[in-house]
């Protein structure tokens, strides 16, 4: 299925929390300053509501993204004041993908945790949570992954100071 | 004791385990690892043991985290490209294809059709090199220590292939955004195809000595199996799926480049786990999976240099790339299953994000679930075959 009839879909069995969609579209013409957009298109989803927009999409027939591919998230700039948190789901059966986001404010950065829906979801959204200082409620493990437990700050905030040394360690 | 009840009622087949119950036992914590020769590289699993039998399992990644996601947004959009060689470091052909593809996606740029067979064919002979580690560091570790060496006579030729093609032997960075570096040197394409018949010969030694085996067979068969929900439930891809029997292959399902026609000419298909000598989803499947997809590849190969074009190897694409705003994910089979690159943009030389889904990272999770209830001999067997690299799972 492409992604009008994905979307379609999504629309018919009112799936829980779809906010909209983003096409790619070429550059307007009439203003010089607007760069048109390229690559995928996605939807747009509320991030209060994403274990049961993923839930939705795993279980309907016609759909059926029962694969969830990664989940991550993206700083888009120092003055935004949102954070993407961007999922990819794949469907097996019908051989179509889905990238699903949602803006979460900086200030309040605290979501569902979709591991129930997804086990796999478990371990991105650790990654997640240290490089972004995501907090996923009720994550049946929400330890650190890859950074050290005692590391401060969010490395791939766009705001992030790089620090001048760890535990003796000089990082200059 | 209520801890190795627990574990006997995970275990494929109970009834046989009945001996552990009367030995008087106590939980302990052994970290395997960081330097564990099981663990491929610098890892950590932190086994909780009864006796025995593993009640437990934590894996405890980052040692190897060399911040390559950071590192993406700082550099401009080729520069980033050696960095993607030192993720999956047994396959990095395939990383560059995977994160060349993302790019151009988002470029638009169309690719020389000569390039295109170039590449295909580097992705696959990388995937013979990789899927050769992946069996013979197997049997080494659970003590097959001749068809080690076996595997790596022909991948030391692979890899002088590849010194021929690019001048390196590991991190290649030779497929590059628009197609690839140069073209290959005279006499090469002829080289690959001696080395396809030899490695066609070659194979069945690998499958005599280690496939088959049947000290191999009763090492590997009914033990880690991973049912097709739990497949899917930890979003599992690759050998690590098809083991399972599900029937998925990107280069199949979701074409992309030459497969579409290489699929068409009918000349490759995808193994798949029958549970053929024990139960479906179990470490030999996953094996077996790995094996048979060498030969697939090396068919995929010939297909390749039998219809080799002429022509240029890399797009017109300036110096300093410039990528439009936007953003777009490409996922490809590497041998570890699906490998995706999420590139934003927003118009300038640098990205905005530059997400790498690793297959390693999604595929080691599966042992917080799989390793309770194994005998410890039997957890570094389920490790094997997962066949993980720690430079991808922490990047």
């Amino acid at each position: 299925m492409d992604f009008r009839g994905i979307l379609d879909r999504l629309q018919v069995v009112g799936a829980p929390g779809l906010l909209g969609h983003d096409l790619p579209r070429p550059p307007d013409p009439k203003d010089k300053k607007d760069k048109g957009r390229g690559g995928d298109p996605f939807v747009w989803v509320e991030p209060e509501k994403l274990p049961a927009f993923l839930e939705c999409c795993r279980d309907d027939a016609r759909l059926s993204l029962e694969l969830l591919v990664d989940l991550s998230a993206v700083d888009p700039s120092k003055d935004d004041p949102n954070l993407w948190v961007v999922t990819h789901l794949l469907s097996l059966a019908l051989r179509h993908r889905l990238e699903v986001k949602c803006a979460l404010p900086k200030a309040a950065a605290t979501m569902p945790s979709s591991a129930s829906v997804h086990r796999g979801a478990q371990w991105h959204e650790r990654e997640c949570a240290e490089m972004f200082g995501i907090t996923f409620r009720g994550h049946p493990d929400p330890r650190h992954i890859l950074l050290p437990e005692d590391w401060i700050g969010f490395p791939l905030r766009k705001d992030y100071v790089f620090p001048d040394e760890y535990h003796g360690i000089s990082c200059k | 004791m209520v801890e190795t009840k627990d574990a006997q009622r995970t275990t494929a087949d109970p009834g046989k385990r009945e001996f552990m119950l009367d030995v008087r036992t106590q939980d302990m914590e052994v970290n395997m690892g960081p330097q564990h020769p099981a663990t491929h590289g610098v890892m950590r699993i932190l086994v909780r043991a009864d006796g025995e039998v593993c009640t437990g399992a934590q894996p405890h990644l980052g040692y190897l985290h060399r911040c390559a996601e950071k590192i993406g947004e700082n550099v401009e959009w080729l520069q980033y490209l050696p960095y993607t060689d030192r993720y999956d470091y047994l396959a990095a052909m395939n990383n560059n294809l995977g994160y060349s593809m993302a790019v151009e996606k988002l470029m638009g740029i169309e690719i020389p059709r000569r390039a295109m067979m170039i590449r295909t064919i580097c992705a696959e002979l990388n995937r013979i090199g990789s899927h050769l580690i992946a069996f013979g560091t197997y049997g080494l570790d659970i003590g097959a220590f001749t068809p080690f060496l076996y595997m790596f006579r022909e991948r030391e030729w692979m890899m002088a292939l590849f010194e021929k093609i690019c001048g390196a032997r590991l991190t290649y960075s030779y497929i590059r955004i628009g197609g690839v570096f140069n073209d290959a040197p005279p006499g090469w394409l002829s080289e690959v195809e001696r080395f396809c018949d030899v490695f066609e010969e070659k194979w069945h030694e690998y499958v005599d000595l280690l496939m088959v085996n049947h000290i191999f067979v009763q090492r590997t068969a009914n033990i880690g199996v991973i049912p097709r929900a739990m497949a899917l439930d930890f979003g599992l891809t690759g050998p690590m799926l098809r083991g399972s029997g599900v029937d998925w292959d990107l280069r199949r399902d979701m074409p992309y480049e030459l497969y579409v026609e290489i699929w068409k000419s009918g000349c490759f298909q995808i193994p798949l786990g029958k549970g053929e000598r024990g139960t479906l989803g179990d470490c030999w499947d996953r094996s077996y999976v790995r094996v048979m997809e060498m030969m697939e590849s090396i068919q995929i190969v010939r297909w390749c240099l039998g219809s080799i074009a002429s022509g240029p190897v890399i797009a017109d694409i300036p110096k300093t790339i410039r990528v439009p705003n936007g953003e777009a994910y490409a996922g490809i089979e590497n041998p570890r299953g699906e490998l995706g690159h999420y590139v934003v943009s927003d118009g300038g030389k640098v990205a905005i994000r530059c997400r790498v889904r690793g297959p390693s990272f999604t595929n080691l999770a599966v042992l917080e679930e799989i390793l309770p209830g194994a005998l410890i001999a039997d957890t570094i067997a389920i490790i094997g075959s997962t066949d993980i690299v720690v430079g991808e799972t922490d990047r």
